[in-house]
Formats: C-alpha cells, sequence, structure tokens
C-alpha cells in the first residue's frame, strides 16, 4: 500500500521541513567555514532558518490544515505552541555564541534543530502514531545534546536522561497501546465516544498516558531527574530543554483534555494532574531554595512553573488555555533571558551557572545585572514584567473554574520562590564584593538575545498577548 | 489629559537618568531629585482633576491603567512629593547618586499607587513600591536579613492583594473601581476577598500582631528613606482601607469593626509603651509609628464619617511630623554618630536651630494644640465616640498621655541634660537642611492652625 502525499500535507509540514532543512544547511556551511569551525556561520544560518520557519508558522495561524489523513493538525493553538518552539530554539542555539567548543558547534545546533523538529510535530499531532514521533525525535536529539561535551556531568546527565526518558515513553506507549485497544484507532478525536466512559481499557490508558506526560513534565513525583539533568546538560541544552519539551508536551496534554476525553470523564481522570500540580508548585518552589548553582535552580523553578501553567488549564475553559499560553511565552522568554545572561558572563567552563559567580555582577557589568533582575523578577511574579500579569491571569483562571486551591498554592508557592530568586538578586547587588571576579567582555549575540527578553518579558505586561481564537481550531 | 502620568512618570524616568551621572556626584544628583520631586509636587496641584485612561485587559475582567487622583489620594501624593524633595535635598549617604535615584524611583512607584484608580494597577504598583526599599534595605542598611524581613512580610501581603484582586475582578467584571460609586460587592466570595485585603493592608500599616518587620526596617535604613517610608509607604494600606475597602466592601469593615478596633488598640498601647523603653531614638519613632496608626485604623473601623474625615487629617499630620523626626533625627546621629539616647544629650544649648525643629515635631506628634497632629486626634476621637465607641476613645487617651512621656524623653535625651563631653562642638542646622525641614514644620503648623482644606472632602 502506497501512501499518497499530497499537497495539502505539504502545506501543513512547511514550517517543520524548513527547521529540519536549515539542520542540513548549518552542517553544510561549516564544511566551508574552515578546520577549527566558525560558531558564528552556524549559528547565524540556524537562526535565519528559524525566522523563515517562523514566518510560514505564521501564515498559518487562523487556518485549518491538517495532514496525514488527520494526524497533524496546525494553524490554532498549535502554532502558537510551534512558534514558541522556535523561539527557544533560537534563544539556546544563540548561547552556543559563549560556550562549547568551535568545531562542535554546528553539529549540536543541527541536532537541536531537528529536536525542534520534534517538538514541533509534537504540538500538531493529532493521533497517537504522531505524538510517539515528536516524541522520540525530540528526546534522541536531547540525549545526544545532553552528552555533548567533555564532562562527567554532561555524560551522567545523557544517561540518566536516557533511562528515565525510556522509561516513561515506556509508560506513554503502553497506554497508546490500550487506547487503541479500546477504540480501534489511533486517532485523537475517536476517543471522544461517549462508551468508552465505562472502558477500563480506556481508564487505564489514558491513565498511563497521563503518567508520561506528567514525567516529561517533570512534575511531582517524576521531577527528581529534572535539576540532575539541568545541571550536566550544556547551558544551551538546558536552556533549550526547559522550554521546547514542556512546550510540546503541554500542546499534547493540552489537545488531550480539550479534544479528546470522552464525555463525562474530565473530571475524574484529570483531578490527579491538578493535585500534581499543585504539589509540583510547593515542591519545586521548596526545591529551589537551597540550590547553589543557576541551572539546577532553574530546573526546580520549572517544576513548579509547569505546576501554575496547568492551573490555568484546570477548569478546561477556553480562556484557560489561552492563559496558559500567554504564560508558557512569558516563561520561555524569562527562562531564555535568565539563560542568555548565564552565558554571557559564561566561558567554556560555564561559570555563570554558578550562583557565586553573580556576586557584584551589577558594578561590572550593570546592563546584564538589570536584565538579570527583570528575568528573576519575572519568575517570581512581580511586576512590572509578564509573570506578573501571567499570574493574575492564571488565579483569574483558577477562581472562576473552582480551583481556588489550586490558587491558594499558587501564591504559597510564589511566597516561597521569593526568597531563591531575591537571592540571586542581592548576590548582583552586594557591595561587599568577596575577590573581584573578571567578566568576559561584551558578548553581542547573548547581549542582545537578553536585551530582546527583556524587552518582551517587560512589554508583555501592558499588552497581554493572548491569542484571541486558538480553542476552535484544537479540534 | 497625560498629566497625570507624568506625574508618574517623572521620577521614574529621572531616577533612571540619574544613573548616567558620574557615580561620584553628590551635588547634581541632590539638585536634580529635588527639583524632580519638586516639580511633582506642583503638577499634581495643576492635575488635581485630571483623568486619564488606557485600556488593559478585556479578558477576564475589564482593567485599565487608569490614573486620577481621589480627594485622599491626592492629600497623600502631594505629601509624597514635599517629603521626597525634602528627604533628597539633605541625602548625605555613601553612593548618593544611587541613593538619589532609589529615591526617586521609590517616589514614582508610590505616587503610581496612590493615583491608581484601577485595582489591578494598584496591587501592581503595590508590588513594585516594595523593590526600592528592599534594595535600599540591602545596601544601606545595617544588617541584610532586615531587608528580607521586610520583603517577605510585604510581599505576601501583596499577594494576597493579588489573589483577592484577581477574585475581585473575576466576581466583579471590572478592576477599574478606585474612586467610582458602584455597588459594593456582595456574595459567598466576599469574606474571603475582604479578609485578602484586609491582610494585605494592615501588614503594610504596620498593626499589630503583624509589624515585627517594622521596626528594624525603620532603624535599619539611612534617615532620608525612612522619613519617605515611614510617612508615605506606611500610609498605602490605610489609603487602601479608605478607598477600596470602605467603598466595596463596607458591609465587611462594618462586621469586622470590633476585631479591626481591638487590633488598632492594641497596636495603640503597645507601640506607644514600647516606644517608652527604646534607647535606639529611630526605635521610639517606629513604634511612636505603630502607635499612631492604630489610631486610624480605630478611626476607619469606626466607619463615622467624622472620624474618617479625622483619619485623614492624621494620616497628613502623621505623615508630616514622622518625616520630620526621622530627618532631625538623622541630622543628629551624622553629628554624633549614634543615635543612643543613653550616650546623646546637651545637644540643644549649642544648637538651638536643631532643638527648635526636634521640638516642633515632638510636640506635634504629642499632640500639642495648634499643630496638625492635635486636629486629627481630636476629630477621630469624638467621631470614634460619636459612633458609640467608648472603650477605643478611652484607650486612645492612654495612648496620647504615654505619647507625651516618651515624646518628651526623646526631647530630653537628645537636646537637654548634659552635653557629651568626648565630642567637639557640633554646627548648628546649616540653611540646606532648615530650607529642608522647614516646609515640613511650616506644613505642620498651617494645617494645625486651619486644618479646613482636609476637612472639606
Amino acid at each position: 500500500m502506497t501512501l499518497p502525499f499530497v499537497h495539502a500535507d505539504w502545506a501543513a509540514i512547511v514550517p517543520v521541513a524548513i527547521v529540519a532543512a536549515t539542520g542540513l544547511v548549518v552542517l553544510i556551511a561549516d564544511f566551508f567555514a574552515g578546520r577549527e569551525g566558525n560558531r558564528y556561520v552556524s549559528i547565524v544560518f540556524g537562526l535565519l532558518g528559524i525566522m523563515i520557519a517562523g514566518y510560514f508558522a505564521a501564515r498559518q495561524f487562523g487556518h485549518n490544515y491538517d495532514a496525514f489523513f488527520g494526524g497533524f493538525m496546525v494553524g490554532g493553538f498549535a502554532t502558537v505552541f510551534q512558534e514558541i518552539i522556535l523561539i527557544a530554539a533560537a534563544g539556546s542555539i544563540i548561547l552556543y555564541a559563549t560556550v562549547g567548543a568551535p568545531q562542535r558547534v554546528a553539529g549540536m545546533s543541527a541536532i537541536m534543530l531537528w529536536s525542534a523538529c520534534g517538538a514541533m510535530l509534537m504540538a500538531g499531532a493529532a493521533n497517537l502514531m504522531m505524538i510517539f514521533l515528536g516524541l522520540e525525535l525530540l528526546s534522541l536529539g536531547l540525549y545526544a545534546l545532553c552528552a555533548a561535551v567533555d564532562r562527567k556531568t554532561a555524560r551522567e546527565s545523557a544517561l540518566k536522561y536516557l533511562i528515565l526518558s525510556s522509561t516513561a515513553t515506556g509508560f506513554l506507549i503502553f497506554g497508546f497501546a490500550l487506547l487503541f485497544g479500546a477504540t480501534g484507532s489511533i486517532r485523537l478525536a475517536d476517543l471522544v465516544t461517549p462508551t468508552l466512559a465505562v472502558s477500563p481499557y480506556f481508564w487505564i490508558g489514558a491513565g498511563m498516558f497521563l503518567i508520561g506526560i506528567v514525567f516529561k513534565l517533570s512534575l511531582v513525583p517524576f521531577h527528581t531527574w529534572t535539576p540532575d539533568v539541568f545541571e550536566g546538560a550544556p547551558l544551551p541544552v538546558t536552556a533549550f530543554m526547559s522550554v521546547a519539551t514542556k512546550a510540546g508536551t503541554l500542546a499534547v496534554f493540552a489537545r488531550f483534555i480539550y479534544a479528546a476525553l470522552p464525555p463525562g470523564t474530565a473530571e475524574g481522570l484529570l483531578l490527579p494532574v491538578w493535585i500534581v500540580a499543585g504539589i509540583s508548585m510547593i515542591v519545586g518552589n521548596v526545591g529551589m531554595l537551597a540550590q547553589e548553582n543557576l541551572k539546577r535552580l532553574l530546573g526546580y523553578s520549572g517544576v513548579a512553573q509547569v505546576g501554575y501553567i496547568l492551573a490555568a488549564l484546570a477548569g478546561g475553559t477556553p480562556l484557560g488555555l489561552r492563559y496558559a499560553l500567554y504564560y508558557l511565552v512569558a516563561y520561555a522568554f524569562m527562562n531564555l533571558g535568565a539563560f542568555a545572561v548565564a552565558a554571557a558572563i559564561s566561558g567554556d567552563g560555564e561559570e555563570g551557572a554558578q550562583i557565586a559567580s553573580y556576586r557584584g555582577l551589577a558594578r561590572r557589568r550593570p546592563w546584564l545585572a538589570a536584565a538579570m533582575t527583570v528575568f528573576l523578577l519575572a519568575l517570581a511574579g512581580l511586576p512590572p514584567t509578564a509573570g506578573f500579569l501571567g499570574k493574575i491571569l492564571i488565579l483569574s483562571s483558577s477562581v472562576s473554574s473552582g480551583f481556588l486551591w489550586l490558587g491558594a498554592l499558587l501564591i504559597i508557592g510564589t511566597a516561597i520562590s521569593l526568597y531563591a530568586y531575591a537571592k540571586v538578586i542581592r548576590l548582583m547587588y552586594a557591595h561587599d564584593e568577596g575577590e573581584a571576579r573578571e567578566f568576559r567582555p561584551f558578548v553581542p549575540l547573548a547581549w542582545t538575545s537578553a536585551a530582546i527578553c527583556a524587552f518582551f518579558v517587560i512589554a508583555m505586561t501592558f499588552y497581554p498577548l493572548t491569542p484571541s481564537n486558538v480553542l476552535p481550531l484544537v479540534r | 489629559m497625560a498629566l497625570v502620568p507624568l506625574t508618574i512618570a517623572l521620577p521614574l524616568v529621572i531616577g533612571a537618568l540619574l544613573y548616567l551621572l558620574p557615580r561620584e556626584d553628590k551635588v547634581l544628583s541632590r539638585a536634580i531629585g529635588a527639583i524632580a520631586a519638586a516639580a511633582t509636587f506642583a503638577m499634581l496641584i495643576a492635575g488635581r482633576d485630571a483623568q486619564w485612561s488606557v485600556r488593559w485587559l478585556a479578558r477576564p475582567f475589564t482593567a485599565a491603567f487608569h490614573f486620577g487622583a481621589t480627594p485622599v489620594g491626592f492629600w497623600i501624593a502631594l505629601l509624597l512629593a514635599l517629603c521626597t524633595a525634602c528627604a533628597i535635598a539633605t541625602t548625605r549617604v555613601a553612593r548618593t547618586r544611587d541613593f538619589v535615584a532609589l529615591l526617586l524611583l521609590l517616589e514614582g512607584t508610590m505616587l503610581g499607587l496612590f493615583l491608581a484608580r484601577d485595582l489591578l494597577v494598584f496591587a501592581l504598583f503595590w508590588d513594585l513600591m516594595l523593590l526600592p526599599v528592599f534594595f535600599g534595605l540591602l545596601s544601606w542598611g545595617e544588617h541584610p536579613a532586615t531587608a528580607w524581613r521586610y520583603f517577605i512580610y510585604n510581599f505576601a501581603g501583596g499577594l494576597t492583594l493579588l489573589l483577592a484582586t484577581a477574585a475581585f475582578g473575576v466576581i466583579y467584571g471590572s478592576t477599574d473601581v478606585i474612586g467610582r460609586a458602584g455597588a459594593p460587592l456582595v456574595g459567598s466570595w466576599a469574606p474571603w476577598i475582604f479578609a485578602g485585603f484586609a491582610f494585605a493592608f494592615l501588614v503594610k500599616t504596620p498593626i499589630w500582631p503583624l509589624h515585627t518587620w517594622m521596626p528594624p526596617t525603620y532603624s535599619g535604613l539611612p534617615p532620608p528613606m525612612v522619613a519617605v517610608v515611614s510617612a508615605v509607604q506606611s500610609k498605602a494600606g490605610l489609603y487602601g482601607l479608605l478607598a477600596i475597602a470602605l467603598p466595596l466592601l463596607p458591609n465587611y469593615v462594618h462586621q469586622y469593626a470590633v476585631p479591626l478596633m481591638v487590633l488598632g488598640a492594641i497596636s495603640l498601647i503597645y507601640g506607644a509603651v514600647v516606644a517608652l523603653v527604646q534607647n535606639d531614638a529611630k526605635r521610639v519613632v517606629a513604634y511612636s509609628s505603630l502607635s499612631h496608626l492604630g489610631l486610624i485604623v480605630i478611626a476607619i473601623a469606626s466607619l463615622n464619617p467624622l472620624a474618617i474625615k479625622g483619619a485623614l487629617v492624621y494620616i497628613i499630620a502623621h505623615g508630616l511630623f514622622s518625616a520630620a523626626l526621622f530627618m532631625v533625627l538623622g541630622y543628629v546621629e551624622e553629628r554624633e554618630e549614634t543615635r543612643s539616647l543613653l550616650r546623646l544629650g546637651g545637644l540643644g544649648w549649642k544648637n538651638p536651630r536643631l532643638a527648635g525643629a526636634l521640638c516642633i515635631a515632638a510636640l506635634a506628634a504629642l499632640g500639642l494644640p495648634g499643630l496638625a497632629g492635635f486636629v486629627g486626634e481630636l476629630v477621630i476621637l469624638i467621631g470614634v465616640y460619636q459612633a458609640g465607641y467608648t472603650w477605643p476613645v478611652v484607650v486612645a487617651l492612654i495612648a496620647i498621655i504615654i505619647a507625651s512621656a516618651y515624646m518628651i524623653r526623646l526631647y530630653q535625651d537628645v537636646m537637654n541634660g548634659p552635653e557629651v563631653e568626648d565630642l567637639p562642638v557640633r554646627t548648628d542646622l546649616t540653611w540646606v537642611e532648615g530650607l529642608a525641614v522647614s516646609p515640613l514644620l511650616f506644613a505642620l503648623v498651617a494645617l494645625g492652625v486651619d486644618p479646613a482644606p482636609l476637612l472639606r472632602l
């Protein structure tokens, strides 16, 4: 049997295809960059490809594209997720301007682009196969990326990620098999059958599927891998993982809860997820308190932030999805910005990953310190940043959908997190500089990235970018 | 007309621009800062009735960047501009430029708070105004732990304010409500929303037992900043009670009037008694603040119109005299290098102008007739009595007697008594210092003689 590959399919996957092709272009361009390699060639080509893909993805927004017999659907909320993933890829590849051996940058950028393809496929996935395909493409790239630096912790990180992530994928696949057994179809849309609400295959299958999702989102109790993997992986990879993995998985989760649940099952099936999200807000924020490594700190912070995003989805309302997207965009900018600052003061040793190295930054590099302050305030949810407005939106969503306890946990978690973020701010503005540290000179790309992120983190407060008509296009 | 947002933006922009000056510059940054603060004073008067609004959110509730002075907010904002100008003029701390810039940022964020007509904007500036003080405590404070305590307490209040604001917006449909005659909020959520607001406001005021962040903060901050914080930032909670809780949730203020009054009365007595035994001059004033602000909470909780008018007078009066006290005590500390009442003494014999300034401020604080503090106290007591509450009046009268004791003790220990012998002769109040503190003292006398503009509201 041959599968027809029609023009409509192409139209849907153009952005993904461009990103994939860009990976090849980066590799070929590197041939001409000399033996030692030139990191800027890879970065510039990578960014150009991402921008072109972003343009085509943006053009899809508002139209319904569907490819591979309904297995891949973009144009609605999936497009927003794809843009977030592209932003994450761009913001991460830029970081290779300061870290990573030059001869490796091309290869790592290419793998990162292909990983991004996987995440973009997940964002548009509308059947079980496509979810799995996207997830594996994303993860395979990440395993390699985590190990791509000569450090013992990096190898440990890659191995840990490989083993634990495979376990989660096992759950996911087993869940898929049961779901397929229950419906006889791999299409998510076919799950919306009233008779399934009493099928044990559906309940067990969906439960295992959700366990896999919760693992990938690194929520409690499956969060313990996150800080270790984040710490070991190279800085750009950590930045990419912290946003793109979450965005891809959240897209799948959102499509599942909005478009693939048999009537009447949502409440019972999803309640454990909301509980887990609530616990994650507390555990993630408490975990941050004792950290001395920025990557670990942001790993724990990510555990809590995903909890916040899920709180927006808890009501299953159209507005909730918009607020989740708003917060995710804001989170992408604040996280990538923080990593950009870390990269701007790092060399190959990744000094910027150590919180202690921020001591006295405000005197030596006042603009970087100011940008970092903005990102940390945003992560803590203080004004005048998008984190503040995002929290307001999530709180109002949880109030109106009756999940006040999630709102209360969010408040408590935020109060705890404040100390961890403010500790870094305090260190930057400390006047009792210990041993004077030399910060590396101006790195245009990393500084620009930090500046752009800071701009968006502040500007989004005043102009909330909530795409208006995403929900009708979920299905 | 965009005059109101310009008034808020002016100190913020000038404050940020100050960082472009050379780091060591003192005179120029002080001059620019004082002029900028004075300019906001003029702009506030010019823009008294102006309003300005730009749409912010359409969903989940409507919100707008809506600015414009409410009657109460207008007076507090004027107080803020005056105190900031006076405080900046005599700033003498290390890293003057950064400090002046921070004071201007503090002024701008608080102006935003007092001129906000939208609850969400109010909450935004509420959190924002904590940051300059936090950085001030970190950089110039005596102990970093103080900064944390200040920040954690007040931010916890800010978070409950945020949750309450979100809930309010969802239920009410709009947060563009400050100073607008609308139906009060009712329903099963209303008590919780009131609780969220009340917690934030009472932490910020502060009120016993939520006050523990306050004494170390006030004694740790440099004098110019503590003058602004004690005079104006502590009024944010009271302003919230007056402008938000009273019009929007009157039933709950009424329902919880007695608990509020009890807390106010405990603060009133507790602050006064502790002030009596403190040996740190700044802590005496800090605890006296706790005591005075307790009286204002009683006044607001009584819901009597006269008492509320008195509360406004006393808010302004307390701002003026506490700013003056902290500034003059700052001058004393600069000269004597201590603020321990056990070591200080006899300063007044050779420095009559310094003694005079402290004397007027202390007399206003203890409620001498003819000064603004007296008017406020008297009107509040009459109003609370009219409302049918006798016991708070009795408690307040006792506290006022104690106030005389600790204020006179403060003055005696600093200015009278045997001269400190191991110290050389100190200069009297310089003309810049005199110029800086005299507007506050003049306003105390003027409002004491003729409080009509405040009572007419």
